[in-house]
């Protein structure tokens, strides 16, 4: 942890005052981290996942010698320090040896300690670029969709599911623009070997010390989502695929620790006025206007217009239809008397 | 008339958003996410990989689509906004829950006797001046009388009455009474833990320097640090014979005092209405027995009026 400072003016106070835990919490900033060697391909893997991730994505441009996963090193703690630095929560870690060919480790982080860790490889990976179709604006919130049975019973893809989805993800948002949605992130694994099926199933302590080689492949995929006319109100979908496209393998893994993650998976409470008032939820019919004034609407329910006065002529009175031409004349005189009078 | 054919090319023309799947699809709209847990098909999965993928993508995707298009939505400049559900997929926290503001002994006070939060509004309206200006700050009102022209003085006033010296005074009180206050609120809610701890740290560093060579010939303990932050200041050699004499008549009352062994406990915290106070204060300065009697002569007496 660094050393708490006490605020010595109003922007530092901002600052600060920004970096303080809070209740419903935005997105969480990645780092994107260099080992001592990467080679072209993780370059890209990782530039393409920040070009996802961005306007919440910080590159560090140089080579860091960390080893997560090494527990003789003080990895963790340069990674600590650098969350604490750049009020980061999550670290891609992208370092390549002749053991392990492009590895890529996601590291999150809860109250500024290590809280899990992942470590996948690159099988296969296309780039954007070698797909010519139009990409997704950056900043957009992308759909995240998950296919297989294992992502709700085998730990390590559960960790995997929760990783990627704190990565592009995480805020929990009130409202959506339905036509902002852009493009989907399609994560996607191999056929599930019998070892892993449910039938012959191993108590799940069991299922962890699955060896990584056994593991089904991931295969994450990124579309662009074009909505057509169904003829209802709900579009029919067609996908583009935008890249990147990547295929990993699962290698190294350290899980949270049970006590951090009570800590981590605490909520808000909620107070029953706010359920009351719906959380969320937009008041109806109010709406602050551009002079910061606060604007009703009330419903009047509908008008009725046969009592409407209209401009009075002689020809639409209720009488005149049966009355004779000659009537007409006796008439006008009291009421322009009556004009007068007013 | 027979519309079966006009039916089914209309149908043609606009593709099915219903999925069809053996385990129904699980859309989180909260945080647009599904999960699809059919198991994968093995067949479709080695026949043509990429394809495969795009479907199921396709599939999961139009789930959700569709949950996210039957939700409520409001109209914004850029289109229609779809009201989210909070998210049921549960994400770890990247940072701790915020602890809650410990109350200031007013705001205990208020909540006991019921009182509401007015908000003071920063700025207020100067008659003379005819604008708007700030409460308290740059040409605040609060320094209305010290920074006018021309002042009052009233006529049993001392001949060296400085009204403007008058007002500043009084503003510097109160403003050294609400700093008193803020630090004794800070003093209530500190952990007494740490409290200890700083006075423990305190004694330490006095005890050291608390020998006839001021801790310089000390044997030093191993791993003993030396003290921060600690400087010697020096008197002036010559100084106002009256000043010394008020230094060293300050120093001789405080020993000769028992300031502290006279200190009261302080209060405790569940009656932070002070009864006795407040039965003076309603009673007028009469005691509650005063009270009691007078209720009853209030209801003889409005009887009479009536």
């Amino acid at each position: 942890m660094l050393r708490t400072v006490k605020p010595k003016n109003a922007r530092s106070k901002r600052v600060l005052d920004a970096r303080a835990p809070k209740e419903v919490e935005g997105p969480r900033t990645a780092v994107f981290v260099k080992g001592t060697h990467t080679g072209e391909v993780l370059n890209n893997v990782m530039k393409e996942l920040m070009a996802l991730k961005r306007p919440n994505a910080i590159s560090f441009s140089k080579k860091n010698a960390i080893h997560p996963f090494d527990d003789n090193t003080d990895s963790l703690q340069s990674v600590e320090f650098w969350a604490g630095k750049n009020d980061a929560s999550m670290f891609v870690f992208g370092h390549s040896t002749k053991k392990r060919p492009d590895g890529l480790t996601f590291i999150r982080l809860y109250h500024g300690r290590v809280f899990d860790m992942i470590e996948v490889g690159v099988d296969k990976f296309d780039s954007m670029t070698d797909f010519k179709t139009p990409k997704a604006t950056p900043g957009h919130k992308p759909l995240m969709h998950f296919a297989s049975d294992l992502f709700d019973s085998h730990p390590r893809f559960m960790q995997l599911k929760s990783m990627l989805l704190d990565l592009f993800n995480s805020e929990a948002i009130d409202s959506i623009c339905l036509p902002g949605i852009e493009h989907v992130i399609s994560v996607s694994l191999s056929p599930t070997p019998a070892s892993l099926n449910t039938a012959n199933s191993a108590p799940d302590g069991a299922r962890d010390t699955t060896k990584p080689e056994e593991l089904p492949k991931v295969h994450i995929r990124t579309f662009t989502v074009k909505l057509l006319a169904s003829g209802t109100r709900i579009p029919r979908v067609e996908l583009t695929p935008m890249g990147p496209f990547l295929d990993l393998s699962l290698r190294r893994f350290r899980e949270a620790d049970p006590e951090m993650l009570k800590q981590a998976m605490k909520r808000p409470k909620v107070t029953k006025q706010d359920v009351e008032k719906g959380l969320g939820q937009k008041k109806k019919n109010m709406e602050v206007d551009e002079m910061g004034d606060l604007r009703g609407r009330i419903h009047l329910g509908k008008q009725d217009l046969s009592k409407l006065q209209t401009r009075k002529m002689k020809g639409l009175k209720p009488g005149m239809d049966q009355e004779d031409g000659d009537s007409e004349e006796e008439e006008e005189e009291p009421r322009r008397k009556k004009n007068k009078t007013r | 008339m027979d519309v079966s054919d006009i039916l089914a090319s209309h149908a043609a023309k606009f593709q099915a958003t219903t999925v069809e799947k053996d385990i129904h699809l699980d859309a989180d709209p909260g945080c647009l996410a599904v999960s699809d847990l059919n198991p994968i098909d093995e067949e479709s999965y080695n026949l043509n990989l990429e394809e495969h993928l795009q479907t199921l993508a396709r599939d999961g995707t139009q789930v959700l689509i569709n949950a996210l298009f039957s939700l409520p939505t409001t109209s914004s400049p850029d289109g229609p906004l779809a009201q989210l559900p909070p998210p049921v997929f549960q994400l770890p926290r990247a940072k701790p829950l915020p602890k809650p503001k410990p109350p200031t002994k007013w705001e205990l006070f208020a909540k006991a006797k019921g009182i509401q939060k007015k908000r003071k509004e920063k700025r207020v309206w100067d008659e003379e001046k005819q604008e708007w200006v700030n409460r308290w700050g740059k040409g605040g009102k609060n320094k209305q009388v010290e920074d006018q022209w021309i002042t009052e003085v009233p006529h049993n006033a001392e001949v060296n009455f400085d009204p403007r010296k008058e007002a500043r005074d009084e503003r510097k009180v109160r403003i050294a009474k609400n700093e008193k206050q803020q630090q004794q609120n800070l003093a209530r809610q500190a952990n007494p833990r740490e409290t200890r701890k700083r006075e423990i740290e305190r004694d330490l560093v006095q005890t050291r320097i608390s020998t006839a060579s001021m801790g310089r010939f000390d044997k030093q303990l191993e791993g003993e640090k030396k003290p921060h932050g600690i400087k010697r200041k020096f008197n002036p050699t010559e100084e106002n014979a009256e000043d010394e004499r008020k230094a060293s008549l300050a120093l001789l009352s405080k020993i000769e005092s028992d300031a502290k062994k006279m200190r009261k406990d302080p209060q405790r915290e569940d009656n932070i209405v002070n009864v006795r106070k407040a039965i003076r204060h309603a009673s007028k300065g009469k005691g509650a027995l005063a009270m009691a009697g007078k209720s009853d002569g209030k209801g003889n007496k409005r009887k009479g009026k009536r």
